[in-house]
């Protein structure tokens, strides 16, 4: 019997989170689901919460709501929908999903719902894929990142773009290089990547093939043990001292509700001291991994 | 002797003050002086328009052109203008009349104008404005209080050619991929002759700060000491990070012949003080002289833009030819593509400061 972590209805506070859908302004702008606490201070950073490629974002905003509550700081779950972003995952393939979120960002902070300089960012599978890549092409925005059992990753690393930082033909030819020039910027970033402890079989949204099985390994739970141990190589290499960590939820397969529930994902994401990325995450090292017991929390 | 007029109430009112003069309160103008001759750079000067000439209009002080019109009144700066493709001409005035050296309102003597152009519009000066302790006003009276250089400010600097290569595009376009891509960015013009022109454009960035030599007391930074501009530069800049701007991007008139802009970029601090250069070129022999120039004085270009990057063709035998990458505008106004060629700069700024550190220490 699993023992949730976060029960929902017990978690949520006093303070009321209201939960709205925003539509789409325009041809080739985002929809999303807003979660705003009521006790939301003027200057408070949101934390921006990417969907997998079911298109979960109100289940993101829902699940994620309670913290938001919590901690009186809004959450925005762009929605990028199926038949317009196809492969928002890459960010920079095709139709330019960078460019729609930072557009959205600057329609709400017109509305008022968000005034920081900048934000947190998490995503959820391919989400995660999302988040990763636009933190490593925006560092300066992204104050802490979360990245969630995601299929495979953008390494710091040799391999052509988008598997690494090098330089390939074709129209997205020069995005390594690009990303290459601020990834010191963004091993700055405190980075939590969290994955499933039973999300250790490849299924058939995992992508697969003999380079990338060779360079990331064949699952989730081994391409999230060697990006960040990449991460963590490549920040040594450049003298910074990362916050990088690596959490293992127990008790959970690929599915966001699981890792909310009884993964305490929630918590990874919107920890209790306001997001300084200090509670959950520590200066990583590679042996052990954090393995989060349900008991713990 | 001096001799001080009162101006007749509401003459003021009904006179063209022009762009050069925006940061005067012109309550502070109650009489004239007829000293003329004696006018420096930055005095300001009413005068009636005699003849319309090379410019018909004249930049007002409210962001748009007005027609000009015999007889018109206005108010201009009496200074030196240095623009190949139109005047050259020197801060001094002729009772008897005095040229119309640029629309932002600089008032002078024109030594020499491009073959393509007509005579300047004439001006007759009626005398300087002063203010009630009989005093000429002068734009320094009214520039931003003087700062050092801030620390912890990134800036790129935008040199070309020649003018009309593409600096002003490039600094516009940067400064909207970098405001774009979450940057409190400043846009600033540090050399060259007050006008809207490059003002504007840069206020249509979006860019969080805009600001141009005029904002540090100079009508025109051509024949100012070099440490003037050097001071105006470090004041603007200083004032940028004082408003929240982490990034400015800063362009530089004319040509990297043009003596200021050449005698700025030979200054270590000044030089070094930019994590990197986009460097404007019309073509790609442009664009390999600019480059020669700006290594001969120790710089190497971040990019390269302008005109050149309109040529996919010209593009190719300007990177084949230097080395060094040509970025379009749209690159430029690209927030991830303008966010990458920052960190570019960063990075090879910071390997640059750790050579010469390691030089000094092994020294």
């Amino acid at each position: 019997m699993l023992n949730p972590v976060s029960d929902l209805t017990a978690s949520v506070p006093s303070e009321t989170v209201t939960l709205l859908y925003r539509p789409a302004k325009g041809k080739d702008a985002l929809a999303c689901w807003l979660a705003i606490p009521s006790n939301m201070s003027a200057g408070t950073s949101p934390l921006v919460a990417v969907h997998g490629i079911r298109r979960g974002a109100k289940q993101q905003a829902e699940l994620l709501a309670p913290r938001a509550a919590a901690l009186g700081r809004p959450i925005i779950a762009p929605l990028f929908d199926k038949v317009n972003w196809p492969a928002y995952q890459q960010v920079v393939r095709g139709k330019r999903a960078d460019l729609a979120l930072l557009d959205l960002m600057t329609d709400l902070r017109l509305a008022g719902t968000w005034q920081s300089r900048s934000f947190e960012l998490c995503g959820y599978s391919g989400g995660a894929q999302f988040a990763h890549r636009f933190a490593m092409l925006y560092p300066q925005l992204v104050t802490r990142l979360t990245v969630a059992s995601a299929g495979w990753y953008t390494f710091p690393d040799n391999a052509a773009f988008p598997y690494g930082l090098n330089e390939t033909s074709g129209k997205a030819g020069h995005w390594g290089p690009r990303i290459a020039a601020g990834l010191q910027q963004f091993l700055e970033i405190p980075i939590q990547i969290c994955v499933g402890e039973e999300d250790c079989v490849s299924d058939p949204n995992t992508r697969q093939s003999a380079e990338i099985d060779q360079q990331q390994g064949v699952d989730r739970v081994t391409r999230a043990r060697r990006w960040s141990m990449a991460l963590q190589q490549a920040a040594s290499d450049r003298g910074l001292q990362a916050e990088i960590k690596l959490s293992i939820l127990p008790d959970c397969g690929h599915d966001f509700q699981d890792c909310v529930q009884y993964g305490g994902l929630d918590r990874l994401i919107l920890p209790d001291n306001g997001g300084a990325a200090s509670e959950h995450s520590q200066l990583y090292h590679p042996q052990p991994e954090t393995v989060l017991s349900a008991k713990q929390s | 002797m001096t001799v001080l007029t009162p101006i007749a109430l509401n003459t003021l009112d009904q006179a063209k003050w022009a762009f050069s003069t925006r940061r005067v309160s012109r309550q502070d103008a109650v009489c004239m002086l007829d000293m003329l001759s004696y006018a420096t750079s930055g005095d300001l000067v009413l005068g009636r328009v005699e003849r319309i000439g090379s410019h018909k209009k004249i930049q007002l002080a409210a962001g748009r052109a007005s027609e000009l019109y015999v007889g018109d009144l206005v108010v201009l700066a009496c200074g030196d203008r240095y623009a190949p493709d139109q005047f050259e001409g020197l801060a001094e005035l002729d009772p008897e009349g005095a040229d119309m050296l640029a629309g932002g309102g600089v008032l002078g003597r024109m030594r020499h104008r491009h073959a393509k152009m007509s005579a300047p519009t004439r001006i007759i000066p009626l005398g300087l404005l002063a203010n009630s302790a009989g005093k000429a006003i002068n734009l320094a009276d009214y520039a931003l209080e003087k700062v050092a250089r801030p620390d912890g400010l990134k800036v790129i600097g935008v040199v070309g050619a020649s003018m009309n290569s593409g600096k002003t595009t490039a600094v516009a376009g940067l400064a909207h991929g970098l405001s774009r891509a979450g940057h409190q960015v400043a846009a600033i013009k540090a050399t060259g002759t007050g006008a809207f022109g490059d003002f504007n454009a840069f206020v249509d960035t979006g860019a969080r700060y805009v600001a141009d030599f005029t904002d540090a007391g100079m009508v025109s930074t051509y024949r100012q000491p070099l440490l003037r501009i050097e001071t105006g530069l470090d004041t603007l800049l200083a004032h940028a990070k004082r408003d929240g701007c982490d990034v400015a991007v800063v362009e530089l008139a004319d040509g990297v012949f043009q003596k200021e802009t050449a005698d700025l970029l030979k200054k270590p601090q000044v030089r070094d003080g930019f994590a990197g250069i986009v460097f404007a070129a019309p073509d790609a022999l442009a664009a390999a002289g600019g480059c020669s120039a700006l290594r001969a004085l120790g710089v190497e270009p971040a990019a390269l833009t302008g005109m050149v990057s309109c040529s996919p063709l010209g593009a190719a035998e300007a990177e084949a030819a230097t080395g060094v990458q040509v970025v379009t505008r749209g690159t430029l106004c690209d927030p991830a593509q303008a966010n990458a060629l920052l960190a570019q700069m960063l990075a090879k700024h910071g390997r640059h400061a750790l050579q010469v550190s390691e030089v000094g220490v092994a020294a």
